[in-house]
Order: C-alpha cells, then structure tokens, then sequence
C-alpha cells in the first residue's frame, strides 16, 4: 500500500502501575492505515484498543515505536484527526449549532488567517445538521436530546472540520440496539457521501463487519496484532447485509477468534 | 450441586409475608407545586401560633419576646427616629462588600490552583489550615490592627466568604469532564483556549454553588463582624438589645437576618438558574 496514511510501527507501551506489575497495553504494534480506508479495531477487553486509538490521536504518549501520519511523527492532537468519543464529549453549555461551529474556530488557512468566517462557520453546520438529520434541533441544548441524536452531533462536528482522519472510540456503544443499527447506516452513508479514513474501535463484531473494509484483530494482554481481515462485502451496505452468508462467514470467523482469546485470558 | 437454601413459594393471601409486600411503595418524587406551597405556609403558621401560644406563659415571656411585641419593636424601631433602616443598610453594606470582594479574589484563586498543581501546593496548606478556624477567632487580631471602624468587618466576612468559595469554585474546577478537555485539544485547541471556552463555562454552576455558600458564610459571620465595636448593624442591634434584655429587638433582628438571607438567596438562585439553562 503505497497511500497510507497512518502508519503505525513498533509501537509499546505500558502502565505504570504503583505497587504492582506494570501492565503492558501494547507490545509492538505495527498497522498502516491508507487513504479512505475504513478500519475497525476490535478485541477482548484490556487489549488496549484505546490506548492505540488514543495515540494516533495525539493524546497519550507511548514508550517506544513510531507513530506518523504522511511521514510526519504525531506528537500531539491536532483538527485534521478528529475524535468521536463514547460519552459524546459535547459541550453542554452550548447548542447543538454552536458545538458543530465551535472546532472551526480552530481552522487556519495556509496564509495563516482564520479559515472560516461567521457566515461561513454557520452555513457548514447547516450543511452538516441536516447530512445527520437534525434540522429544528439547532438551537437545542444538548441535555435535550436523546443519546443517539448526541452522538450524530458528535458526528457532525467531527465532519465540520472536515478533518482527514476519524478516530471513533467505541462510538455506539452507550446506545440500544435499535438506534445503534440506526447509526450504523447513516455513518455509512455519510461516509460514502463524504470520504475519510476511519479507525474505529468496537467490541462489536456484527458492526466491524458491517463497517470496516478491514477488520484488526487484536488479541489481550499485552495488545498486539493477532490477525488482520479483510471485508470484501461491496457497499453500500446496510442492516440487510448482515443477512448475505459471506457476511455471516466473517462475522463467524472474527467472533471466534475473538471468544477464543477473551476465554484464554479469563484462564 | 444444590443452592444451600430453600426455593421460595409463591406469596398467597394467608402468607404471613404477604403483608409486607401489598402496602403501597413510598412515592419518592416532589409534591405537586401547590402541596407545596401549602405546606411551607402551613408550617410557618403553625410556627406562628407556637411561638404566640408559649409566650403568653409569663415565665416564658421574660426571655422570650411575644409576636405582638416584636411587631410592636419593628414599629418602633421603623419609625422616623428609629434605627432599623440604617441598622439592615449598614449590615448589608458590609455583607455585599466582604461577599464581594471574596468573590472576585476567590474565582482567581481557585482557577489558578486548578490550572497550575504548584499554585495548588502552595496554596492548599494555607486553605486547609485556616478553614478550620471559625473567623470570630481573627477578631481580636483585626482589631489590633485595623481598629474598629469598618475595615475589620469586611476583613471577617471576607475571610470566611473567601475560604468556602475557593474551596467551593475548585473542587468543580476539578471536577470538569477531562473528557471535554481532550475533545477541544482535538480540535486543535490551545492551553488558552481550553481554559476560556471550557474551563470556564464548565466550572459556571460550581461558581454559582460556592457564592450561595459563601452568602450564607457571609451572613453568619455577620454577627462575629459586628462584636468588634459598632454601635449600628443588626449584629451590634442584637448585642445592646441583650445588655437592656429586651428580646423583641433581639428576635426582630434575628428575624431580619433571616429574612434577608432568604432573599439573598433567592436572588442568587435566580441568577443561577437564568445563567445556566443547559444544565
């Protein structure tokens, strides 16, 4: 793969953990992620999925490795990877406008100026309340909306940057089953619409499946690399698709290997 | 392997557990707003009556002032040679002045020790350490040396109002969503940024929470404030009232304090609510 973007080589890292063992969140991870690839991290619990996830993004250090996105070292976060996290992270003193305008502030334009003015800033996040259906939602606080309708917003405001890379952390999984499907197919449809290379973390594998066009498999303690599968499922794809045998074969597949460690670990 | 213990049997009408679990569950939720409100005026009626019945003992009346004569004070003392106004104007200047000023300087304090852990260290020691203290023990210090005008006044209200909020506006500095603040770093905030756009707005209701406290210090302190040498306030009103043992002032100002803390309060509550709809 020569256009990848994120590449991830070598990478350790531990905690240190006052009197105890130092517990091993990774141990010599290696993973390039290309362009408009849509990637889902999934393993047992404690297998470090966040920890990784978290490094891309800029926010955790790690002890040894290399992490880079076009060859530059991450050393930090910055607005071309955007982050949706599980809890939503939405500002809670600001409407639903004002959290998808906020991180546009932010953007600068080559010659160093503010990228975006109000009316700009305001006509992107029309354009993206209504890509993740909530229009006459602008002006709501965020303790007015129901979980899923948070996370959309999340969505949208990740989009709003319109940053290269999303990481999502276990985005759905605060969510019931019914609006989680739900999610599922608008970001699907979203990125169809609008192309970015995803790293998404999940314990679900139905949903890695359905999502990714590469599923990584990591296994637990320490987390590294146990397998790396990919989902030759052509898309669009929605809620049906998990009914296609091909689909049910890799979900199958992915599953046990999963179980298989998690009960190694309970051992 | 058998359970250790037998399987229950379904609870019939004879059961003698049966009792227990047909009784209606205790309803945990508020009063309908009227139920309310008729009971918080009940309640005050009923504490009027009390306090009217008991004082018409006469061995209960010589420490104890009856309503009619509390209201006989509050005329009294309301009229135009009277020194009921001057003594709440005085009173409250001093409460809104210490308030004020450790209001300002508290919401610094606090940001600085929830932003930078050195400030935090050398500062908590200090907050610990005088927290203990009840302010009226400074007193006979601030009179060496401010003397007994009404700088010494301030000084106490300030102390005890400033250490309640700091303590108050910085525990919610720490309690601020870290997630938030790694979303914001995200998006490509700086240090500055996140402490305008988040730390602040986030740590809102907190600071709201702690100028309740600190009102309600304030006031307490009030009476504390005013032992060192006034002749006006309503503490000092108290004090002399008590030397001529006439306890109809002594309940009027008594009374006032409250009432005046009650709106205080209020106010704040209001503000409070106006300010942080999201919540």
């Amino acid at each position: 793969m020569t256009d990848s973007i994120i590449k991830i080589e070598n990478v350790f890292k531990e905690y240190k953990v006052p009197n105890g063992q130092n517990v091993k969140a990774l141990s010599g991870v290696s993973l390039e992620v290309s362009k408009n690839e849509f990637v889902c991290l999934v393993g047992p619990s404690g297998c470090g999925k966040t920890t990784l996830l978290n490094i891309v993004a800029g926010l955790e250090p790690f002890d040894s490795g290399k992490v880079t996105m076009h060859g530059e070292n991450i050393i930090g976060p910055g607005p071309e990877r955007g982050v949706i996290f599980q809890q939503y992270a939405l500002f809670p003193w600001m409407t639903v406008r004002k959290n998808i305008e906020y991180g546009m502030k932010f953007l600068r334009a080559p010659n160093g100026k503010i990228r975006y003015d109000e009316k700009e800033k305001r006509e992107i996040a029309d354009y993206y309340i209504k890509m993740v259906n909530l229009t006459g939602f602008e002006n709501s606080f965020p303790k007015a909306l129901s979980g899923g309708m948070k996370q959309r917003v999340a969505i949208a405001r990740a989009y709003a940057q319109s940053p290269e890379v999303l990481l999502m952390d276990e985005p759905f999984g605060a969510l019931d089953a019914q609006t989680r499907a739900q999610l599922q197919e608008d970001l699907l449809h979203t990125w169809q619409e609008e192309k970015k290379t995803v790293l998404f973390i999940t314990h679900d594998v139905d949903e890695a499946v359905l999502l990714a066009t590469r599923v990584v498999i990591l296994s637990a303690r320490p987390g590294r690399i146990k397998e790396i599968v990919d989902i030759s499922l052509p898309y669009p794809r929605n809620q049906a698709t998990k009914m296609d045998p091909e689909f049910i074969k890799y979900r199958n597949y992915i599953w046990d290997t999963v179980y298989k460690m998690f009960l190694e670990v309970r051992k | 392997m058998a359970a250790p213990h037998q399987r229950l049997e379904f609870l019939t009408e004879d059961h003698p557990q049966t009792k227990n679990h047909r009784r209606k569950l205790k309803d945990f939720s508020d009063a309908s707003r009227k139920m309310r409100l008729s009971l918080n005026i009940g309640s005050v009626l009923i504490g009027f009556l009390l306090w009217y019945f008991i004082t018409l003992i006469p061995s209960i009346n010589t420490f104890l002032a009856s309503p009619k004569q509390v209201y006989a004070a509050l005329i009294s003392e309301s009229a135009a040679n009277g020194r009921y106004f001057k003594d709440i104007s005085i009173s409250l200047q001093r409460i809104l002045i210490g308030f004020g000023l450790a209001f300002i300087a508290s919401i610094p304090v606090a940001f600085l020790m929830g932003w930078y852990p050195r400030v935090r260290s050398i500062v908590e020691p200090w907050i610990q350490f005088f927290r203990t203290i009840p302010p009226i023990a400074l007193i006979p210090l601030v009179i060496l040396a401010m003397g007994l005008g009404e700088p010494p006044k301030y000084t106490i209200i300030f102390v005890a109002a400033f250490l309640v909020m700091v303590v108050t506006i910085y525990q919610g500095i720490k309690e601020v969503d870290k997630t938030l603040i790694k979303a914001a770093y995200t998006m490509g905030a700086s240090d500055r940024d996140i402490f305008w756009d988040i730390m602040i707005p986030a740590s809102f209701p907190f600071i709201l929470v702690g100028a309740r406290l600190g009102m309600a210090a304030s006031l307490t302190t009030l009476i504390a404030a005013e032992l060192t040498g006034t002749t006006f306030g309503l503490g000092a009103r108290i004090q002399g009232a008590q030397q001529f043992m006439d306890t109809s002032i002594v309940l009027l100002g008594i009374i006032t304090i409250g009432i005046i803390g009650f709106l205080l309060d209020k106010i704040l509550l209001l503000i409070e609510k106006r300010l942080t709809r999201w919540k």
